[in-house]
């Protein structure tokens, strides 16, 4: 979504799914894995919104939808492209929306084509990318042609690109009868594009987790632009994050090429902070786009201050040469790799159970073996850090020095978490933890303490660690409050910014006032505004009433990244002019009288394009700030694999790809070819997925009696005509076999599986839950032993969702 | 006024939540369990039982539209409006109270378990495992009901009126009724929910079958269901008729005065007549 809108996180927020007219939930199973969405949905359910289901299977949401299409696991793009197709083919699209807000009227590069399933050439396994630009004036600016005629206009490119996938060409890959992929078009479409109704698209794991994830969401992105769905009130593209934080963590960087705020890492050619800003920066000759990240060289200075204070001046580049800069991949598989080969000695995992939730995780259970030391940060004793001990293993071979530190739980400790709809919500502690658990934080303060006063007495490099800013108070537990000050961030001299004087020390109202001259430190520009001089923003908890707040932003409730908006991209809810497009559940509108926006936070509070009488207002900006060219991304040429979404089969795959000759993604890394599957041996397609019953790699649910009992194993489904060929009954002991491993668990036989009819061609389709393993009361075998070490091209998230395997009976079991 | 729960099992997501809160609340101890194939892998505990008030089942059925559905349906006391257990029960153990619940007082269970057998729907169970055993159902959160008050302050900040009045709402429900998150479950006025049912089904025919389980069944209960496939298919038991079951036994049970003062009579003119004609023979001689 990065790359299409400019941040990568869900556009609006649960209480908005409400406000929805329609609502497909696709790559997701939100009834069972995000429940409390369910409270929303059905919400706008009963105001009439029609909820449409695609899925493997008939799941817990199927239950409750209105309509429910199955696809075979990996066949998105084709789904999404038959809709697209639809909606482009019979001109049921939000046109103005499309011109206004989006790359729609864009020429691009005239040699730009798709020629057997390739947009250009690929060399050692990446684009060139040569021809995946845009056409430019004289001045720099990029040509457009807002009647969508030119041929090379994204608009014209996209109707060419999608006229392939036709609904019988899409059913025959996806395998969903034609009669319900039409249906949920003309429903999702027909409703959606309407400028004053609005459809919403929920994904999670089921859609990223393949080696085309991105390109995924990318044909999701088509849809809702093309719909006009993007920053309207119960619309957008809803990313619904698995884990109470993982949005917050992402934020935070969790990831390898992000630090926090989603600044790039340094990589090894960014020599010196001008060589960074220079490389990372985006620019644009166009003087009607708002460019934010044109900011960067502010909010990269204010992090170096937050890191190491009065250390960053401007004599050495604010310890800008204290960053490690990234020569390689460090994604997940790519680590684990490396600790297979011996590479990485040691290893800290907090919360986290790799030996469950990794790809093929036998070998990653292997891997920690090849580790000197392990230190398990868990509530519980989880797979991994027993790993040792796991069954068929001899703990005398294993050389690795485990250290067990038990944590306090998420109600044992105060602080902040950032949920799906990006608001960042205070905590606070219920209860002290038991016995020696302590807190995360506890834990890295003094790790970095003790690391600070060990470099103190020498080592290679001591002073990215010696002169770190630490100061999280002198108490046992380090404070919470300072951490969070410390992210909204500092004036670190008197000064006066924007017509405002500040004292050092004080808060920063926003990020709208950081600094590039080391005047201020924010630990995250996107939290600043969190925690000010008015106090704890995340920790408000008013309710806004109907009668002021129709769609129920919910203002003052919380707080909400960035700058407490609720509704991301918002000025796209409003046509040129600034007017709603939806009178009724209007986002926010532009006040002639008082020159400026009411409602939501404005996502650049900028006047409208547009005058009343139809001139340009030069004082305006376009309305996606956060990319240098100011529009929605139809076309997307920073992606890896290409700037518009094609079907490609998953890396294993029962059939040949339909679409074109090159059958997988081509420029996705294959760790290990020797362990790919084929469709002779392995001819069944399996997924996995989770229950709402356990909890991912299932710790914390495994545990807990209660839960143990309402799913105390692990089982895989399948279709009673699959069942009946291979003569398996609902409750026998089945193995399901993969290159990577052979598991055994109970089956589950089911009409809620059917097989799939791909050009002729019957297709077996099974499912299994990952959340298994040795520990814990509910013990059962773990599905990720089976899964493939695999990614995508742009994340490098492993392909979970859709791989091959063979499945045979071995006994009779369970309770009959 | 008397209170009860409807339950639209169309609105059910069958994430469990109300089965996983009863358990916490009543601090019921776990079962151990396994896979249990007969309801399609995923209902668990099998059934009701001394540990386990409630439950969720799961039922794979062809819907009243003629397609394949997943429905989700909940067994529990269903707090009958008159009670075939507190009539069975020899020593006035369960009682119906006015609040709606059928409340059970184990200080005066003799343990005859009279009632897991007059119960129409199959609910109560016997603790067959303890030394002291006794007998368990769903209490209707009785207690939880019967209080609630909000405290001074949360956080440390104080609380207004309308977050107490909300506190006290969400902590005086049953907790099956506060986990559930779609509206599935509804706990108000068994006349109000009454009326809500038939106004679901007036404004959505296509969605329901015409029928309110529990509104008359065995004589109507407290907890009421709607669906959008016939309730034979979920379960549930049909031919329960209208008519409470302790009406049945109210002709016979009306009749033991009656039959005792009547035998009494008899056999005292019995006595009366043989004491005469040993009176009169002994007069004779």
């Amino acid at each position: 979504m990065a790359a299409s809108f400019g941040r990568g996180a869900m556009t609006n927020h649960w209480n908005d799914i409400a406000n929805s007219d329609c609502i497909m939930v696709i790559g997701s199973n939100a009834a069972e894995n995000h429940p409390i969405s369910f409270k929303y949905v059905t919400r706008a359910q009963q105001n009439g919104a029609k909820l449409i289901s695609v899925d493997p299977r008939y799941t817990r949401t199927s239950s409750v939808s209105d309509i429910y299409a199955p696809l075979r696991s990996g066949t998105d793009i084709a789904f999404i492209g038959a809709m697209i197709n639809y909606a482009l083919a019979n001109d049921l699209i939000q046109r103005e929306y499309v011109i206004t807000h989006t790359n729609a009227s864009f020429l691009v590069d005239s040699k730009f084509k798709l020629e057997d399933g390739l947009f250009g050439e690929v060399k050692d396994g990446a684009y060139t990318k040569d021809t995946w630009k845009f056409q430019k004036g004289a001045n720099g600016v990029i040509r457009k042609d807002t009647t969508l005629k030119n041929p090379n206009c994204v608009y014209q490119l996209l109707k060419k690109h999608f006229a392939r996938y036709d609904f019988e060409s899409a059913s025959e890959i996806t395998g969903t009868p034609v009669g319900d992929l039409k249906k949920v078009a003309k429903t999702f479409v027909g409703m959606s594009h309407r400028p004053e109704k609005s459809g919403t698209i929920m994904y999670a794991m089921g859609t990223t987790q393949h080696t085309h994830g991105t390109q995924n969401i990318r044909s999701y992105v088509i849809l809702q632009l093309l719909m006009g769905n993007i920053g309207v009130a119960g619309g957008g593209i809803n990313a619904l994050r698995g884990e109470s934080n993982v949005q917050g963590s992402t934020d935070h960087c969790i990831l390898f090429h992000i630090i926090p705020g989603y600044l790039k890492c340094p990589t090894a050619g960014n020599t010196s902070l001008q060589a960074y800003l220079d490389k990372w920066t985006p620019k644009t000759k166009d003087a009607k786009s708002a460019n934010w990240w044109g900011n960067y060289p502010k909010y990269i200075t204010s992090l170096l201050k937050a890191f190491w204070g009065e250390n960053a001046g401007k004599s050495n580049d604010f310890a800008y040469d204290y960053l490690p800069k990234r020569d390689a991949n460090y994604s997940h598989m790519a680590l684990f790799d490396a600790m297979g080969r011996g590479v990485i000695k040691g290893m800290i995992t907090l919360g986290q159970n790799p030996a469950v939730g990794g790809p093929s995780a036998g070998q990653e259970r292997d891997a920690l073996g090849n580790l000197d030391w392990l230190v398990a940060v868990d509530l519980w004793e989880t797979e991994t850090a027993a790993f040792w001990k796991r069954p068929g293993t001899n703990p005398a071979d294993i050389n690795t020095e485990v250290f067990l530190l038990p944590a306090a739980g998420s109600m044992e400790k105060e602080g902040s978490v950032t949920n799906s709809g990006r608001w960042g919500q205070w905590r606070y502690r219920a209860k002290p933890a038991p016995g020696d658990a302590k807190s995360d934080l506890w834990m890295l303060d003094r790790i970095a303490r003790e690391l600070k006063k060990l470099y103190a007495q020498g080592g290679v490099f001591p002073d990215p660690i010696v002169n770190l800013a630490w100061n999280y108070g002198d108490g046992d537990e380090p404070d919470p409050h300072l951490v969070a000050k410390e992210i909204n961030g500092y004036f670190t001299k008197d000064c006066t910014v924007k017509g405002k004087s500040f004292k050092k020390g004080q808060l920063i109202p926003s990020f709208a006032y950081l600094l590039d001259d080391g005047g201020t430190s924010s630990g995250n520009w996107l939290y600043c505004a969190s925690y000010t001089e008015k106090g704890n923003m995340m920790a408000r908890r008013t309710r806004s009433n109907l009668k002021d707040d129709p769609i129920g932003l919910n203002q003052d409730w919380a707080w909400c990244w960035p700058v407490n908006r609720r509704i991301i991209y918002n000025r796209a809810s409003c046509d040129a002019k600034g007017v709603p497009w939806a009178p009724n559940k209007p986002v926010i509108a532009y006040d002639r009288v008082a020159g400026k926006w009411r409602g939501d936070v404005p996502d650049g509070g900028w006047p409208p394009l547009l005058k009343p009488d139809g001139t340009q207002d030069p004082k305006a900006k376009y309305s996606f700030i956060m990319r240098a060219e100011g529009h929605a991304c139809l076309f997307a040429p920073s992606l890896k694999d290409g700037p518009l979404p094609e079907h490609y089969e998953p890396l294993e795959s029962p059939v040949a790809n339909f679409m074109s000759e090159q059958q997988n993604n081509p420029v996705i890394k294959i760790w290990r070819p020797e362990e790919i599957g084929d469709s002779k041996e392995y001819p069944v397609v399996a997924t996995t997925y989770r229950v709402t019953e356990h909890w991912q790699a299932g710790a914390m649910t495994r545990n807990l009696p209660w839960l143990a009992e309402l799913v105390p194993d692990a089982f895989v489904e399948m279709s009673c005509e699959f069942a009946a060929e291979k003569g398996i009954e609902n409750g026998d002991r089945v193995a399901v076999k993969t290159p990577r491993a052979t598991i055994e668990l109970y089956a589950v036989v089911t009409p809620r599986f059917k097989p799939f009819e791909l050009k002729g061609k019957t297709v077996h389709q099974v499912g299994l839950i990952w959340h298994f393993g040795y520990q814990g009361i509910a013990k059962g075998e773990s599905a990720n032993m089976l899964t493939p070490m695999v990614g995508d091209a742009n994340t490098m998230i492993p392909e979970f969702k859709a791989f091959l395997c063979d499945v045979r009976k071995i006994g009779k079991g369970g309770v009959a | 006024m008397s209170r009860g729960v409807l339950v639209d099992t169309t609105l059910c997501t069958g994430c469990r939540g109300c089965q996983v809160a009863c358990k916490q609340q009543n601090k019921l101890p776990p079962e151990e369990t396994t896979f249990f194939a007969k309801a399609g892998g995923y209902q668990n505990p099998a059934d009701l039982s001394a540990r386990t008030y409630s439950l969720v089942t799961f039922n794979e059925v062809e819907n009243k539209n003629g397609h394949f559905d997943w429905v989700f349906a909940r067994r529990q006391c269903m707090h009958c409006e008159e009670p075939s257990c507190v009539s069975a029960c020899l020593v006035g153990a369960l009682s119906k109270t006015e609040s709606g619940a059928v409340v059970y007082d184990e200080t005066k269970c003799i343990g005859c378990r009279y009632c897991l057998l007059s119960c129409p729907f199959g609910v109560p169970s016997f603790e067959w495992e303890k030394t002291v055993p006794f007998v368990r159902k769903c209490t209707f959160c009785f207690t939880r009901q019967a209080g609630g008050d909000a405290p001074a302050t949360v956080n440390g900040k104080a609380l207004d009126s309308e977050q107490r009045a909300r506190h006290k709402e969400t902590q005086t429900k049953p907790a099956c009724t506060k986990a559930c998150h779609t509206g599935a479950l509804m706990f108000g006025e068994r006349e109000e929910l009454l009326v809500e049912a038939r106004n679901r089904i007036r404004k959505n025919p296509k969605r329901y079958v015409n029928h309110i389980y529990g509104e008359k069944e065995a004589g109507g209960t407290s907890w009421l269901y709607l669906a959008g496939v016939s309730f034979k298919k979920l379960g549930f038991p049909m031919h329960l008729g209208e008519r409470s079951f302790p009406s049945y036994a109210k002709a016979a049970k009306d009749g033991v005065p009656h039959v005792m003062l009547g035998v009494g009579a008899m056999l005292g003119g019995f006595y009366w007549y043989n004491q005469r004609c040993a009176e009169v023979a002994k007069k004779g001689e």
